[in-house]
């Protein structure tokens, strides 16, 4: 794909509102294609190119120019080429299943500082309970902030002020 | 296809049987007519020729719970049983006609019922909407107010809903309810979610002593009603009602999510009058940290519904486009319950 994520997203929503919601009578699917809109606008906040894609064409990449390299050893005047290490970037299925491992240690604490907060002095439970209700905040922030205005009263009535 | 709920044609025909079999009569169905709105029953619209051996067309409307549903499994029984019961009072309610959880007929739990006339108001608007014409935001209001305080009045103890009261009193009802909605996270959250675990916590440390058991619409808001030239004709969506506080209905139809962006509650009250009218009419003193309360309560609620709604898709039970644009509302949902707990009473 050579166009960018974003410009993709903005013109397919625009395709969907000019040229097929136009042309479009039934309240339902209308509904539909605002349900449709809202996802893509989502996607466009938060979504990207696959970057397991990209890795895999910059690690072919890299063991074309390390074996050139290795081949130039020796060849006066040959371009200086660094050694290349193909990147290991974590997929975001992995980030994922890395965030909720951790929420749910978040979520453990707390429990158990409800349990034990009488036996804890007064400033440590307030600290610990702060640092935890902290990060619940941040982490639902960070996702309002990557949040598209909900399209509900499309989606309901099929219409769109 | 085979099945009614994605065939129309196979659904208008199983219509025809099903109604001849109830009056004993033959009947003629005309053309569905399937409505957007609702994000859990589909509804339709279902023209009748000959129904009870009567000339021209009665306009029926046919709510289907569908196994892959937002909820499933459902059950029509609630519904049914809280519009039967409210018959004869002054909450203005559709005529509930027939209605069963067997999948015989529709494959899927079924509820017919009066249509009635109005449209509804939306409670969500784009930004920068006008408030609602002044008149006729009072005159709704008004009977907003009215309907919910006559329902929270209904002597249900001899009604069919008592069938639904279980071990119900006014120390436990909360709690039931928060156990409920617990064991709905259970099932339905894909990922863990602390800060709703911590909103448990405090929903259970909480608990208030309700002023009366009452039957709980449980989910009153605009666009759950309908109203034609200034009047409301008919209260909808029943499918979450069950007996509990009354204050709930309050929490739930004060949520910022049905303001549409105005100070008004469900875009219709100003907040000190409904209190103060509906006080008037429900008999007894709102309290406003039990409001408060079902306020967290009702948005626990929401993003329990909206973690439904994105599991349903997930698993590819259905694949309307409105469930995951709802998932996608959990956090707005945490971030506000958190903010109603830690805001002063």
């Amino acid at each position: 794909m050579n166009n960018s994520f974003p410009r993709l997203i903005d013109g397919m929503c625009a395709t969907l509102r000019t040229e097929v919601l136009t042309r479009l009578d039934d309240e339902f699917a209308r509904g539909q294609v605002f349900g449709v809109i809202n996802l893509l606008n989502t996607l466009k906040a938060r979504g990207d190119w696959s970057v397991g894609f990209l890795a895999q064409q910059v690690s072919a990449q890299c063991e074309a120019l390390n074996q050139v390299r290795q081949l130039l050893q020796g060849v006066p005047d040959s371009p200086a080429l660094p050694e290349l290490r193909a990147p290991t970037p974590m997929s975001a299925q992995d980030m994922g299943a890395l965030r909720d491992e951790h929420n749910r240690r978040i979520g453990d604490m707390l429990q158990w500082l409800s349990l034990h907060h009488a036996q804890l002095p007064p400033e440590l439970a307030q600290a610990i309970e702060g640092h935890l209700r902290q990060s619940m905040r941040t982490e639902i922030e960070i996702e309002l902030r990557n949040s598209p205005r909900p399209l509900f009263a499309e989606m309901s009535s099929g219409q769109e002020n | 296809m085979n099945d009614p709920l994605r065939n129309d044609g196979l659904l208008r025909e199983r219509i025809t049987t099903y109604l001849a079999q109830q009056t004993g009569q033959p009947v003629s169905v005309g053309e569905l007519t399937r409505f957007a709105v609702g994000f859990s029953w589909k509804t339709y619209l279902v023209p009748v020729q000959g129904l009870h051996g009567q000339a021209g067309v009665q306009r029926l409307i046919l709510r289907l719970g569908p196994d892959y549903g937002l909820f499933a499994p459902y059950s029509a029984m609630p519904e049914f049983l809280a519009m039967r019961s409210l018959e004869g009072s002054t909450v203005p309610v559709p005529k509930a006609y027939w209605a069963g959880d067997d999948r015989q007929h529709f494959s899927a739990p079924f509820l017919f019922s009066e249509c009635m006339q109005g449209d509804a108001v939306v409670p969500w608007v784009p930004a920068g909407t006008p408030p609602l014409e002044e008149g006729y935001r009072r005159a709704l209001g008004t009977q907003f107010i009215d309907a919910l305080a006559a329902l929270h009045c209904v002597p249900w103890q001899h009604q069919p809903i008592a069938q639904m009261a279980g071990a119900i009193t006014v120390e436990n009802a909360a709690l039931r309810n928060v156990e409920f909605w617990e064991r709905q996270i259970q099932r339905w959250a894909m990922r863990p979610y602390p800060a709703a675990d911590w909103a448990v916590r405090w929903l259970k440390d909480h608990c208030p002593v309700a002023p009366r058991v009452a039957i709980v619409h449980g989910d009153y808001r605009t666009g759950n009603f309908l109203e034609q030239d200034g009047t409301i004709t008919a209260i909808l969506d029943w499918e979450l009602v069950h007996l509990g506080d009354p204050h709930e209905d309050l929490g739930w139809a004060s949520l910022p999510m049905y303001m549409g962006g105005s100070k008004f509650i469900s875009r219709l009250c100003e907040p000190e009058w409904f209190y103060e009218r509906y006080r008037e009419k429900a008999g007894f003193q709102v309290s406003m940290e039990s409001v408060r309360y079902y306020r967290a309560f009702s948005l626990l609620k929401l993003a329990a519904t909206h973690m439904a709604a994105a599991r349903c898709f997930e698993e590819g039970r259905f694949s309307d486009m409105r469930m995951p644009a709802m998932g996608s509302q959990i956090a707005t949902c945490l971030r506000q319950l958190e903010k109603t707990i830690e805001a002063k009473p």
